[in-house]
C-alpha cells in the first residue's frame, strides 16, 4: 500500500512527493493537469511585499513577523522554510538545474551548491548564521521591473539589478513576447545603464511567428547555438550584461550559456578580466517572458527526473470524481476513467490541488467557494460582492484570491470547531488560506517549504 | 487659440455623428467633426451589434420598424462589409405563449417586414441550442453588425468626401450671437484632450449629434433637452451559442435578444433609467436576469463562460408624454431618480423612432439642430433628417447622396465568422499574432495605430477588438504596449501599412483575390479638402509623441483597468480562474504594479475607473 498519495503536480505536489519519497515512504502522484509551474517565471520567490506593502521586501526573514499570524510562513517558521530551501537547492543542482541565491554574487562556473550525498548534509547548522539569509534581489521583469526574487535558476542570475553593469537587452524578431526597447528604457527611468537591440531570426528558421517554447526547442539544436552565440556577441560591448529572453534551450540551456560566455572571453580577455575578479567577465542572463515559461517547464522535467530516479510515479490526466471516508480517515480517492471510476488507495493523502489557479478550488455564480477534490470548509468571502475590489492593481489583493483550507500547524485541513477534518488527509501550498502567493510573490515559496512541512510530518505520523 | 472655420460643425463621433458627417460632406459642405474621445467611445461602442429587421417594433413602435426595415435594406448596400448576414429568428418560448404571434405576424405584413414562418424543427436543425420547446419561429432579416468597423468605414467615407474629424476635442463652449428673438449658434470653442490646447472653430451651423448626452451639449446653446437616457446592460459568451439572431416572439423586454458577434454572442438588454450617461454601474442582479432570461431562448446559456459586462446608454427622445401631458420640458421626474417602471416616460416604453429637434422653430435660435433618439441601425437616415434640416437652415437645396453611396470596403461583402482566420492564413500570417483570441496581427495593430490617433490601447481595442476574447487582455495588453512603444521610435513592420481599420480584410488580400479595385467613390478627393484636414492628416500619420503613448507605463495600467471593469461583474467559475492567470502575468512575471511612471494617472485613467468619477466635465 502507498504511504502517500500526492494529488497536484505543481511545485508543491512533486516537490512533497520528493521530501516524502526522500525519506523512504511509498509514495505516488496524480494529477489532472501538468501544474502551474509551466505559468511562472522559473525563480523561487518567498515574500517580495507585504499585504498592502508599497516597497519591495529586502529580508523576507527579517519580514515574516509583519504577515497575518494565520499565513503559513507563520506557521512555519524561518528555520523551517530555510531548510526547505535548502532541500530544493540540492535537489535542483543534483537534477542539473542549480538554482542560486539571486542576490549573490555572479558566477556562471560556480553557480548554485553542489550536489552532494545526501546523507552527509543532515546538519544545517551552520546555514542559519548565514548573513545573507533571506536577502531578496531585485531581477529585471519582461517589462523592466523590479522583481523581488529570493533563489533563482543560475542563468537568471546575472539580471541583478544591483550589480551596476550596464545592461544590454536583446530581443529576437519575430517574437511577440519580448520588447527590448521596452525594458530597456524601463530601465533607465530606474536609474540603470541599460540599451537594447533586436537579433533577426531568418538565417535560423522560416517561421515570422515565434512563442517562447519554439525558440527553446531552435535553440537546442547545435547549428543554431553557434549562429546565434555569433549575433549575440557582435551586438554585445564589451564589458555589458546581456540580458535575452529565456528561450535559450529546453534541454541544454546552459551549454549554450557557457559558449556565449566563452565567446565574450575570447573577443575581450582582458575587459572579461578586469570585470570581474573571478574572471566570470560579460555576464549573460535569461529574463522571464510570457507563458509558457521555458524555465518553468525545465523545473518541472528535473522535478520529475528526480522523482522518476527515486520511483515514484507521477500520473497526469487524472481527475479525482470521488472518494470514501470511514470516520476521520479518508479510506480511498476515485479518479476518472474512459470506463469506470480507477481507485486509488493510501495510507495518506495530501491535497495540494493549487488555489482558484491550479483548479483545487472553484469559485461559483451564486457566490459558492468549493474546495474541488474533498468539500472541505474553506476560509472565504462571503458572498460574490465581497470577492473583489474595484481596481486591478490594488495593492491590497482581491479578497477571493485569499480563499482556502485552514490547517494545523502539521498541515492538516481544519474544520470550523477548529480539529482536522480527516486523521490522514494534508494540505500544502496554494489551496492554503491566508495567503495571496501572486499578490505576495510568495508562490514558490509557500509551495516549497508548506510542500516540505506537509510531507514531513505525514513522515512523523507514520 | 487656434481657429478654424467650417459649414457644419457635427458634436459626437459616434455612428449617428460620423453618419451627419458623411452625408453632410457628400452634399458639399465643408464639415468639422468634433468627439470629446475615440469614435465609438460612446454608446455605438456598447450596443449588442443588432442590424434591426424593425420586427422588435412592429406592435409597440410602428414609426421606428418602418425605419428600421427601410434603412436595414440600405445600410446592407452602403454598408455591407459591416454587416454578417446572419438572418434572424423570433421564437415563440413556452413562456410567452399568446396571441402575439399572431399579431405580430399581421404587424409584420402591414408594414412591410419581410417574415417568414418555419416549422420549429428546421429551425432547429439550423440552431440547435436553441430552447427546444419553441412552439412557433418566424424568420427576418435581422443581422447582426460590427458597430466599430461601421462606424470607422463612415468615418473614412466622410474624410474622403472631404469632411474633417477630430476625436479627442471636447466642445466646452458654444457661442450665441443676435439677442433675445434673434439668437444664433455661431461658434464653439473645444478643448484638445490630448495637447490641453484649445481650438475655436466658427461654424454656419451645428448639429448635435452626442447620442446620450446631446442635453448636456444643447445646455450650452441655452436650449433644454431633456434626454430619456435607458441604461442596457449586456453580456458576451466565450462561444458562438447561434449563427443567427434570436429574438423572442413577444413585447420587447429584458434579455430577449441574443446575437452572434464575430466569435461571441451577446445577450441583452436591461432598460433602467439613468440621470447620467457616465459611470454606469453593472449590478449583479442584472447579471443574473440577463441570463436567467437568455436560458429560456438558449438552455444552459446561464452555465456558459461569460467574458464580460457592459452597459450603453440609449438616447431616448420624446417631445411629448405618450398620454398627451405636458411637454418633457416642464417634467422634473426625469431628472429624479425615479425608477423606471413607474414612469410613463420609463426608458422601455420610449419610442425607439429618431427625433429631429429643429432649434430655431423649437426654441428660437438658429444654426443649431439636434438628432437624437433612434436606433444604430437608423443612424444614415437620422443623418439624412439632420443634414436635410441643416440644408433648410442654410437656404440651400442639396439632395442626400448616402443612401446611394457605398463607404471604403464595401467590395469585400458581408463579412462572416471566419474572415479573419482566412485571412491570416491566407497570408501566411502578415506577421506575429499579438492577439490570439481575437486573431490581430501586428501588422493589424501598427495600420490601426499609425492612422488613427491612439491615445489609449482602449482605442485600438475599438479599431481592431485587442483584448476582446476569453483572455480579456492577458496576452496582448503586455504585447500592444511593447508594439506601440517601437512605434514611436520608427519602428513599423513593413506590413503595418497594408490594413485599414476601415476595412474588415486588408486590401492587399482582396486584391490578390482578384475583386474590384481601390474603394473610392465618394466626394473630392482628400487632396482638394480644406486645409483643417492637413491638421487631421498629421495626427493620424503616425503615433503622436504628444499623446500617452509616450507614457507606456500607464497605457499598461490603464488598460488593464480597462478591462477589469468589464469582466468584474461576472468573475466567477473559470473566468476568474482566468483572471487569476492574468494576475500571474502581469504581478507575478511582470511586476506591471511597481512599473516606474511619471503621473499617477493619464487625462483618461479615470475613464477607466469604476465608482470613481471621470473627469468633472463630462461633456
Amino acid at each position: 500500500m502507498l504511504d502517500l498519495l500526492v494529488i497536484g503536480a505543481g511545485l508543491t505536489g512533486l516537490f512533497a512527493a520528493y521530501t516524502a519519497a526522500r525519506a523512504g515512504l511509498r509514495v505516488r502522484v496524480i494529477a489532472h493537469g501538468a501544474g502551474a509551474t509551466h505559468w511562472h517565471a522559473g525563480t523561487i520567490d518567498l515574500l517580495g511585499y507585504l499585504p498592502n506593502g508599497q516597497d519591495a521586501v529586502a529580508n523576507w526573514t527579517q519580514a515574516l513577523p509583519e504577515l497575518p499570524p494565520a499565513h503559513p510562513y507563520r506557521l512555519l517558521g524561518v528555520d523551517a522554510i530555510a531548510q526547505a530551501l535548502d532541500e530544493f537547492q540540492h535537489l535542483a543542482a543534483a537534477a542539473g538545474l542549480p538554482y542560486v541565491r539571486a542576490a549573490g554574487a555572479t558566477d556562471l562556473n560556480t553557480s548554485g551548491p553542489q550536489a552532494e550525498p545526501i546523507s552527509q548534509r543532515d546538519a544545517p547548522a551552520e546555514q542559519f548564521h548565514d548573513p545573507d539569509l533571506g536577502q531578496n534581489a531585485a531581477l529585471v521583469s519582461p517589462v523592466g521591473a523590479a522583481r523581488p526574487v529570493y533563489l533563482a535558476p543560475a542563468a537568471q542570475q546575472a539580471g541583478n539589478l544591483e550589480d551596476d553593469r550596464p545592461l544590454l537587452i536583446v530581443g529576437l524578431d519575430g517574437m511577440p513576447d519580448f520588447y527590448p526597447a521596452l525594458i530597456a528604457e524601463n530601465l533607465q527611468r530606474q536609474g540603470r545603464l541599460a540599451r537594447s537591440a533586436s537579433l533577426p531570426l531568418n538565417q535560423l528558421t522560416k517561421r515570422r511567428d515565434h512563442s517562447p517554447l519554439q525558440l527553446a526547442r531552435l535553440l537546442d539544436r547545435p547549428a543554431a547555438q553557434a549562429h546565434f552565440t555569433e549575433m549575440v556577441v557582435d551586438v554585445a560591448a564589451a564589458g555589458e550584461r546581456v540580458g535575452l529572453p529565456a528561450v535559450l534551450g529546453l534541454n541544454d540551456h546552459t551549454r549554450l550559456l557557457k559558449k556565449i560566455h566563452q565567446a565574450f572571453v575570447s573577443r575581450d580577455p582582458n575587459t572579461a578580466r578586469s570585470q570581474d575578479g573571478q574572471g566570470s567577465g560579460a555576464a549573460v542572463f535569461e529574463l522571464p517572458t510570457l507563458p509558457p515559461s521555458v524555465p518553468g517547464l525545465r523545473l518541472d522535467t528535473a522535478l520529475r527526473a528526480r522523482l522518476d530516479r527515486l520511483g515514484v510515479r507521477v500520473e497526469i490526466g487524472m481527475e479525482v470524481c470521488g472518494f470514501h471516508a470511514a470516520g476521520r480517515r479518508i479510506e480511498w480517492i476515485e479518479t476518472e476513467t474512459g470506463s469506470r471510476p480507477l481507485r486509488h488507495t493510501a495510507r495518506n493523502y495530501l491535497l495540494a490541488t493549487g488555489g482558484i489557479l491550479g483548479g483545487g478550488i472553484y469559485a461559483d455564480r451564486c457566490g459558492h467557494v468549493k474546495e474541488t477534490v474533498f468539500d472541505l470548509p474553506l476560509t472565504a468571502p462571503q458572498t460574490r460582492t465581497q470577492w473583489l475590489r474595484p481596481l486591478f492593481l490594488d495593492r491590497r489583493g482581491h479578497p477571493i484570491f485569499q480563499a482556502g483550507v485552514s490547517v494545523d500547524h502539521r498541515f492538516r485541513p481544519l474544520d470550523q470547531s477548529g480539529g482536522p477534518v480527516y486523521d490522514n488527509l494534508w494540505a500544502a501550498g496554494a489551496i492554503l488560506a491566508h495567503t495571496d502567493p501572486i499578490r505576495e510573490r510568495s508562490r514558490e515559496g509557500i509551495a516549497i517549504s508548506t510542500g516540505c512541512a506537509a510531507a514531513n510530518a505525514v513522515v512523523r505520523g507514520l | 487659440m487656434k481657429r478654424m472655420q467650417t459649414e457644419i460643425l457635427v458634436i459626437g463621433g459616434g455612428a449617428t455623428g460620423t453618419g451627419v458627417a458623411w452625408d453632410a460632406a457628400l452634399r458639399g459642405f465643408r464639415t468639422v467633426l468634433v468627439e470629446k474621445r475615440d469614435l465609438t467611445h460612446g454608446t455605438t461602442g456598447r450596443y449588442h451589434g443588432l442590424l434591426h429587421s424593425g420586427a422588435r417594433y412592429v406592435l409597440k413602435d410602428a414609426a421606428s420598424a418602418v425605419e428600421c426595415i427601410s434603412e436595414n435594406r440600405i445600410l446592407r448596400r452602403t454598408h455591407t462589409h459591416c454587416i454578417e448576414d446572419t438572418s434572424g429568428f423570433f421564437v415563440v418560448v413556452p413562456e410567452d405563449e399568446d396571441d402575439y404571434p399572431d399579431r405580430f405576424a399581421a404587424a409584420c405584413r402591414r408594414l412591410d417586414v419581410p417574415c417568414t414562418e418555419i416549422p420549429p424543427p428546421s429551425a432547429l436543425r439550423r440552431e440547435p441550442l436553441l430552447n427546444p420547446r419553441i412552439s412557433r419561429v418566424f424568420e427576418l432579416p435581422d443581422a447582426a453588425a460590427d458597430s466599430f468597423l461601421a462606424t470607422h468605414a463612415t468615418a473614412q467615407a466622410a474624410r474622403q468626401a472631404g469632411a474633417t474629424l477630430l476625436p479627442y476635442h471636447e466642445l466646452t463652449r458654444l457661442h450665441l450671437s443676435g439677442g433675445d428673438g434673434n439668437r444664433a449658434v455661431s461658434a464653439a470653442t473645444v478643448l484638445d484632450t490630448v495637447s490641453g490646447e484649445e481650438l475655436h472653430i466658427d461654424a454656419d451651423l451645428v448639429i448635435n449629434a452626442a447620442g446620450a448626452w446631446s442635453g448636456q451639449v444643447a445646455a450650452l446653446a441655452g436650449v433644454e433637452v431633456k434626454m430619456i437616457l435607458g441604461k442596457g446592460v449586456m453580456l458576451a459568451t466565450n462561444a458562438r451559442l447561434t449563427n443567427t439572431v434570436i429574438n423572442r416572439c413577444k413585447m420587447p423586454g429584458d434579455g430577449d435578444i441574443l446575437v452572434p458577434i464575430h466569435t461571441v454572442s451577446v445577450i441583452g438588454t436591461t432598460d433602467e433609467q439613468v440621470a447620467d450617461p457616465e459611470n454606469l454601474s453593472i449590478e449583479q442582479w442584472e447579471v443574473d436576469l440577463m441570463l436567467t432570461e437568455g436560458d429560456k431562448l438558449v438552455p444552459g446559456l446561464s452555465r456558459s463562460r461569460i467574458l464580460r459586462a457592459w452597459a450603453g446608454v440609449r438616447p431616448l427622445y420624446q417631445e411629448t408624454q405618450p398620454s398627451g401631458e405636458p411637454t418633457p420640458g416642464t417634467d422634473d421626474s426625469l431628472s429624479n431618480d425615479q425608477p423606471a417602471q413607474d414612469s410613463p416616460q420609463s426608458s422601455r416604453d420610449a419610442t425607439r423612432a429618431l427625433a429631429l429637434l429643429n432649434h430655431r422653430q423649437r426654441d428660437g435660435v438658429r444654426g443649431f439642430i439636434t438628432i437624437t433618439g433612434g436606433k444604430w441601425t437608423t443612424f444614415r437616415l437620422m443623418a439624412e433628417s439632420a443634414v436635410d434640416a441643416a440644408c433648410e437652415q442654410l437656404g440651400v437645396s442639396r439632395p442626400c447622396r448616402t443612401a446611394d453611396t457605398s463607404v471604403p470596403g464595401v467590395e469585400q461583402g458581408h463579412y462572416w465568422l471566419g474572415h479573419r482566420l482566412n485571412e491570416v492564413e491566407d497570408e501566411n500570417l502578415q506577421s506575429e499574432l499579438v492577439c490570439e483570441c481575437e486573431l490581430v496581427t501586428r501588422s493589424m495593430l501598427e495600420g490601426a495605430a499609425q492612422r488613427n490617433p491612439t491615445v489609449t490601447l482602449d482605442d485600438l481595442r475599438r479599431d481592431v477588438r485587442l483584448g476582446m476574447g476569453p483572455c480579456q487582455g492577458g496576452f496582448c495588453t503586455y504585447r500592444a504596449v511593447g508594439i506601440l512603444h517601437q512605434l514611436r521610435a520608427g519602428n513599423a513592420s513593413p506590413a503595418a501599412g497594408e490594413w485599414h481599420v476601415a476595412h474588415m480584410q486588408s486590401p492587399a488580400h482582396h486584391h490578390r483575390a482578384g475583386a474590384a479595385a481601390e474603394p473610392s467613390r465618394a466626394g473630392p478627393a482628400p487632396a482638394s479638402s480644406p486645409a483643417p484636414s492637413d491638421e487631421s492628416r498629421r495626427r493620424s500619420a503616425a503615433v503622436d509623441p504628444g499623446t500617452n503613448v509616450s507614457q507606456p507605463n500607464l497605457l499598461l495600467r490603464d488598460f488593464l483597468q480597462e478591462r477589469w471593469k468589464g469582466v468584474a461583474p461576472i468573475l466567477w467559475g473559470q473566468q476568474l480562474r482566468q483572471e487569476r492567470l492574468d494576475e500571474l502575468i502581469y504581478l507575478s512575471i511582470l511586476n506591471a504594479d511597481h512599473l516606474p511612471v511619471d503621473d499617477e494617472e493619464s487625462p483618461l485613467s479615470s475613464f477607466y475607473r469604476s465608482g470613481s468619477s471621470p473627469a468633472s466635465s463630462s461633456l
